[in-house]
């Protein structure tokens, strides 16, 4: 078996009722037969191979996590194949389940009331994990995390962080050939986040498990994915590594400059002021040009320049003539904004490609 | 499909685990007990005074509405202790966190109603127990083999209708938004199923026999001990009875559960 994953052409559709406003309107909806159908997820296909970790990464509502229910097998797909571990998941559910493993955003699966080793057992009988296997299993687990302290503490008195790292454990215990993360990083704070990545990345690599990972957070993508999915109101923008993202867009830079002496202690509204002057002054030498303008949390003003169309200097110079400015900073463009780039013109990629 | 078995000993490791991590909250644990047992006792001494002002109802003598009366609370603990889970289950379904249910590879039913186990059903039992024995001596009923078995019998066909009405009551929730009030008002029923259900009109006495059961909870199986001369032929079958209907409760329930994860998030 060359893939674990397998997509094709894979549809999903929803019925929904056609609201009407008003008061009227919800008297008509209780009779209302009128539906309209929603394409959640359009024509996807992919395949993935054993031992990858993808980021599969859209904005929300993009129809991510209704194509990972169809691919561990809760949702049906209306049209279209899917083959995980070469099984059609939702024909046999639980089947599907024995072989994957699950962590569903801030959901933890694990028993709320009881001690992670208790919870951690009840797995071990559930998933039918041999005694050497399971054993093997935590060495591993005790190698990689502090996890000893935790065995005794009930899920529901830990830390969202303790939370997340147990279910990320729990999900690899009975060894699947696939695990689906879904924003397994999120609300952590910078050194839990660390943690998480590095565990993920270790258990990919001790037992060769396919990762797929949606996230919205572009560190985990960094730090984990070879290779990243970007799916778009139910459509799939791109399916490559991350590298080869990065030189498709490599005419773009960053320009970040200092309009203020302290622009970090101006309010949101005066920041706003700012980028707005600075974009009028842009725009008007250069009107024909395309620009991505945006504000960072120290109050720069960032430009984001193709320089295909004109370059970096220019700009600047441009902008200097017109306005002080008291710091500059250039930027090779980063994932963050490659993936922004991406959801903005999606058609300009299609164009592209 | 998993073995019996299985599922058996996976339900008593987490029950038994549940059960103790509720016991280090030791001060929760014996409120809620104690909380429970009131409740009862004082249903119990609104008895007493009813029955010091009329001899009998409908024929019904004090000791024979007592054992009524307990045996509907005995019936009535698995669906407290195994089945509470069902009351959260619109919550879960409403915020869309029922999903998570759905990634095991075992019975999605099962895996949601194992999770919880209500220790205050215990009160209730012992209530419920006490209050039979009571009623069983007082009306110098005869302890044999054969009464005891069809007590047992009798008790374990009773809770199986309270459970699959309010099954079919939780899973409501998975066809409505608003469904609270559907289990509220199913679980008023059992209220009225301590009451012999000759005392009702003839309309709710079909409605109670054929619609919503609750005449099988305690009515029934109690005319096998206290009057097994006047027994209905119904009766006989209450135990195939209970176990249709909690099956079809049942498949309502994972019909529901299919249904809501076809909706998306």
């Amino acid at each position: 078996m060359e893939y674990v994953i397998e997509l094709k052409n894979v549809d999903k559709e929803f019925k929904v009722l056609n609201r009407h406003e008003g008061l009227k309107g919800s008297f008509q909806d209780l009779f209302s037969r009128d539906y309209k159908i929603i394409k959640a997820v359009n024509d996807v296909s992919m395949n993935i191979k054993p031992g990858e970790i993808v980021g599969y990464l859209g904005p929300n509502g993009a129809g991510k996590s209704t194509t990972i229910k169809m691919m561990t097998g809760v949702l049906q797909p209306t049209r279209g194949e899917i083959l995980v571990n070469g099984r059609i998941p939702y024909k046999n559910r639980t089947a599907n389940a024995q072989n994957i493993g699950v962590v569903f955003g801030q959901r933890s699966q694990l028993w709320w009331s009881l001690p992670l080793i208790e919870s951690f057992k009840l797995l071990k009988d559930i998933y039918g994990i041999s005694d050497k296997d399971y054993k093997d299993m935590l060495t591993l687990y005790e190698s990689l995390v502090d996890i000893k302290e935790l065995y005794s503490k009930p899920v529901r008195q830990m830390s969202l962080g303790q939370r997340t790292l147990s279910d990320i454990l729990a999900a690899f215990l009975h060894n699947p050939p696939i695990v689906f993360l879904d924003e397994p990083t999120i609300g952590l704070d910078v050194s839990m986040k660390a943690k998480i990545r590095n565990l993920i990345k270790a258990l990919n690599k001790e037992k060769n498990t396919t990762v797929i990972l949606t996230t919205h957070d572009m560190g985990d993508v960094d730090a984990l994915c070879e290779r990243i999915v970007i799916i778009d109101k139910g459509t799939m923008l791109y399916d490559n590594d991350i590298e080869h993202l990065r030189s498709f867009f490599g005419a773009y830079r960053t320009l970040l400059i200092k309009t203020k002496k302290h622009p970090e202690e101006l309010s949101e509204d005066e920041k706003n002021a700012e980028l707005t002057a600075v974009e009028t002054i842009v725009k008007e030498d250069f009107t024909d040009k395309d620009f991505t303008f945006a504000t960072t949390d120290e109050g720069w003003c960032s430009i984001l320049i193709d320089e295909s169309q004109v370059r970096l200097m220019k700009v600047l110079n441009h902008i200097q003539e017109k306005m002080k400015v008291y710091d500059v900073r250039l930027e090779e463009i980063s994932t963050e904004s490659v993936i922004r780039k991406i959801y903005e013109d999606a058609e300009n990629l299609k164009k592209a490609n | 499909m998993k073995r019996l078995g299985f599922y058996i000993s996976i339900y008593r490791k987490i029950i038994i685990q549940d059960i103790k991590s509720k016991m280090s909250y030791r001060s929760d644990f014996i409120i809620s007990m104690i909380g429970m047992i009131l409740t009862d006792v004082s249903e119990l001494l609104a008895f007493y005074i009813m029955f010091l002002n009329f001899p009998s109802v409908c024929g019904w003598s004090y000791h024979e509405m007592l054992f009524l009366y307990g045996f509907s609370l005995v019936a009535l603990t698995p669906l407290q202790c195994l089945f509470d889970n069902n009351w959260h289950l619109r919550h879960y379904v409403y915020d869309g966190e029922f999903i998570k249910y759905c990634f095991r590879p075992i019975n999605v039913f099962f895996y949601y109603i194992s999770e919880d186990f209500d220790t205050k059903g215990l009160g209730q039992f012992f209530v419920g127990m006490g209050t039979i024995v009571y009623a069983w001596y007082k009306l110098d009923l005869p302890v044999t083999f054969v009464n005891i078995a069809a007590l047992i019998v009798a008790l374990f066909a009773a809770s199986l209708f309270m459970v699959a009405i309010m099954n079919i009551a939780a899973a409501s929730c998975f066809f409505l938004t608003n469904s609270g009030y559907i289990m509220v008002t199913m679980n008023k029923f059992r209220d009225y199923a301590k009451y012999p259900v000759t005392i009702f009109p003839i309309f709710f006495r079909i409605i109670f026999t054929f619609i919503i059961p609750i005449a099988f909870i305690a009515y029934f199986p109690s005319l096998v001990i206290l009057r097994p001369a006047e027994i209905p032929f119904l009766t006989w079958f209450s135990p195939v009875y209970g176990i249709i209907f909690f099956y079809i409760s049942y498949r309502i329930w994972m019909w529901g559960a299919s249904k809501y994860s076809g909706t998306g998030s």
